[in-house]
């Protein structure tokens, strides 16, 4: 009879368990696969949706990267678009997570299961849109004549990094978006701006060179930013040794990643067990 | 513990701060931004509720509990602890077994996917595998009776149809223990009485342990054979279910009600001043022994006389059945204008134990209703050692009938 034994009680606190979560999978599939089906129902383009919004993204600053920086403009649309798919999946994630919890609060407020899926669900369409949008890339990188390296096979750490740091700061935002609505207007002025903070447009050593120039110490500020190691890494990964790449930059900006999902992970356990009472 | 004991709750105790001594608990977020993850001393706040205040029980495995209460008794909170879906700010709870709660129909629908989408979905969210569910398809089809309009956007659904479906996926679930909040409320009467099966049957065959909250006593003592009371967030009473409905009605303080009175109309000819449940004593009641004799007292107004006039006062069970109907002349009784008072007694060992309730017209019958009051209220009838005492939990109708027995060979 001790098969399934619940406890509860006032003073146990809740910590993430890998167990529930594959106990749980159906629930995250099913979830997730909800949240794709609903968004192009009804929608005569349905899912080619998903790549207007980054085309068009890539085209505007495309041109503008190719004028800023005199560079051949094949080359400016390509670096571009990696920039611009790369961060757009870490703004869904970002956003997804963050607003996952109040969206779904009609479903834990009536049934138990781990709130972690929740958010974790969100991530896989938010998936999904990257590897279709991910067709963009494919297309330049015929049209630009570039051969792959080796390097491809880091891509998915890197893709994986993007998703943590989107994770991490949106678990952090889901927990305060509980009881402060404010966080859906500040996310999405935090991606617009961190856009600018990050070589989602142009590389990082274009931002680099300048930061010197003021002041040496600005660019381990720089690097700071999680998502400046992502951006780079997934450059590295596609354009191979061509691409320059500073490994002390990466590694801080990596141990950032890991620091802002620890906060996050731990931030949202801390408050997980009361949302409802909040909500 | 004993060995049959499957939820055990000790000290449970639910909190709630209200306004202003709420905003210092949803600081705790924002402060913890400042103090990481220090342990933050929780402010003294004076406005307080109690929702659960120190409550202890067991339920043992195989029981089906009725928690029953008057609004705020702290029912919800219970069942929302019991679920997991809130915490207890202090006691423990201990539960053997899997537990699926239905604090609501069809959580987690989604009105743009179909039936079949919706199925897996919300068959998830209660925690089934997708092997489960599966498996058990075709019978939560077959339960909901929805097969044609399997992959129909479940927005275009009737609302019954949608209800059905719903609890037809809760109603498979395989569990060991079922919360069931209210959520019965919503189905048509036929469907109701289908769930209620559905969950008897869940707990004759396989000794499912159920929690079953509702405020509708027919239903409950339908399902129930064990009740728990809670009153402002303490266990009143714990115990076999006939004398816990007996005690909840006997101490309610509003719905306790046993005269009814009512405004005079002097627009119309006749109205109905006054309503008075009494027993044989004569005594405002509403809870009466099965061999007892019930009577109700009613005050006319008269106007204007009419020719033909008939009181009537008609009897039904909880799901609004008819029972039987009675009247009386009115016409001859006045011998002027005034009021005057009627009784009618309904003789003892007519009604068989569960609650009842009467409406009252004033009518000429085919021409005119004069005066109306629809489900003037509530008696119960409980079981002091009738012929049927032993079988509790079956449903032997609502009227005995005193038939002649013989043996002819």
């Amino acid at each position: 009879m001790s098969k399934d034994r619940i406890v509860i009680d006032s003073q146990l606190s809740s910590t993430f368990s890998l167990k529930e979560v594959l106990r749980y999978k159906d629930l995250l599939y099913n979830l997730a696969r909800r949240d794709f089906l609903v968004r192009y129902k009804q929608a005569i383009m349905g899912i080619t949706w998903a790549l207007v919004k980054p085309s068009i993204n890539i085209l505007v600053f495309g041109y503008i990267a190719s004028k800023l920086l005199a560079v051949d403009s094949a080359d400016a649309y390509l670096n571009v678009s990696v920039g611009m798919i790369i961060w757009q999946l870490f703004a869904s994630v970002f956003t997804e997570v963050s607003n996952s919890i109040v969206g779904n609060a009609n479903l834990f407020s009536k049934v138990y299961f781990p709130k972690i899926i929740i958010p974790l669900s969100s991530i896989l369409v938010c998936l999904l849109d990257f590897l279709i949008s991910c067709i963009i890339i494919i297309v330049l990188l015929i049209i630009s004549d570039k051969s792959l390296h080796w390097e491809l096979i880091f891509a998915p750490v890197f893709i994986a990094l993007t998703i943590i740091n989107g994770l991490g700061i949106g678990l952090f935002f889901a927990t305060l978006f509980v009881k402060y609505r404010d966080v859906r207007y500040i996310v999405p002025v935090i991606i617009q701006f961190g856009m600018y903070a990050s070589p989602v447009i142009v590389s990082a050593g274009y931002y680099l060179t300048r930061l010197n120039t003021i002041n040496p110490d600005l660019s381990y500020l720089f690097h700071l930013n999680p998502m400046v190691g992502a951006l780079e890494g997934f450059r590295y990964s596609l354009f191979g040794s061509s691409h320059p790449f500073d490994w002390t930059g990466f590694s801080i900006s990596v141990a950032s990643s890991l620091v802002f999902l620890i906060v996050g992970i731990k931030y949202f356990y801390r408050f997980e067990r009361n949302f409802v009472d909040y909500i | 513990m004993s060995a049959n004991t499957i939820i055990s709750v000790e000290h449970l105790t639910k909190k709630y701060n209200l306004n202003k001594s709420a905003q210092t608990e949803n600081d705790l977020l924002i402060k913890s931004l400042f103090h990481s993850f220090k342990k933050i001393t929780q402010k003294k706040s004076t406005e307080e509720f109690l929702a659960l205040n120190d409550i202890s029980f067991t339920i043992q495995q195989g029981d089906r509990v009725g928690i029953i209460g008057r609004n705020g008794a702290g029912k919800s909170t219970l069942l929302k602890i019991l679920s997991r879906i809130t915490p207890p700010s202090s006691g423990r709870v201990q539960i053997d077994g899997r537990v699926t709660s239905l604090l609501e129909v069809g959580t987690g629908f989604h009105g743009d996917l179909s039936g079949r989408e919706n199925i897996y979905l919300n068959g998830s969210i209660l925690g089934m595998s997708k092997q489960e569910i599966n498996k058990k398809f075709d019978e939560i089809v077959a339960f909901a009776e929805v097969e044609k309009f399997l992959d129909t956007p479940v927005k275009r659904y009737s609302s019954g149809m949608y209800v059905r479906l719903a609890f037809s996926v809760a109603a498979h679930l395989e569990s060991d223990i079922l919360i069931v909040d209210e959520v019965l409320a919503v189905g048509d009467a036929a469907f109701q009485n289908k769930c209620l099966g559905k969950m008897e049957e869940a707990n004759h065959n396989s000794g499912k342990t159920i929690l079953f909250v509702s405020h509708n006593m027919g239903q409950v003592s339908a399902l129930c054979n064990k009740g728990i009371l809670l009153n402002k967030g303490q266990v009143e009473m714990n115990g076999p279910l006939p004398e816990i409905i007996t005690h909840y009605f006997n101490n309610g303080a509003s719905e306790n009600v046993t005269c009814f009175k009512y405004e005079s109309k002097p627009e119309s000819e006749y109205c109905i001043r006054q309503v008075r449940l009494l027993n044989h004593q004569l005594q405002e009641c509403k809870n009466f022994a099965h061999d007892e004799t019930i009577s109700i007292e009613i005050e006319v107004e008269q106007h204007v006389k009419l020719n033909d006039v008939l009181l009537g006062i008609r009897f039904c069970d909880m799901y609004d059945k008819r029972i039987f109907t009675s009247n009386i002349a009115l016409t001859d009784k006045f011998e002027k204008n005034g009021t005057s008072k009627f009784k009618i007694t309904i003789p003892h060992t007519t009604l068989t134990p569960n609650t009842y309730n009467f409406s009252i017209g004033i009518h000429i019958p085919n021409i005119q209703l004069i005066d109306e009051k629809n489900n003037v209220g509530t008696f119960q009838i409980y079981d002091n050692g009738s012929e049927f005492y032993k079988y509790s939990d079956v449903d032997n109708g609502v009227v005995f009938v005193n038939c002649k027995w013989e043996m002819t060979n």
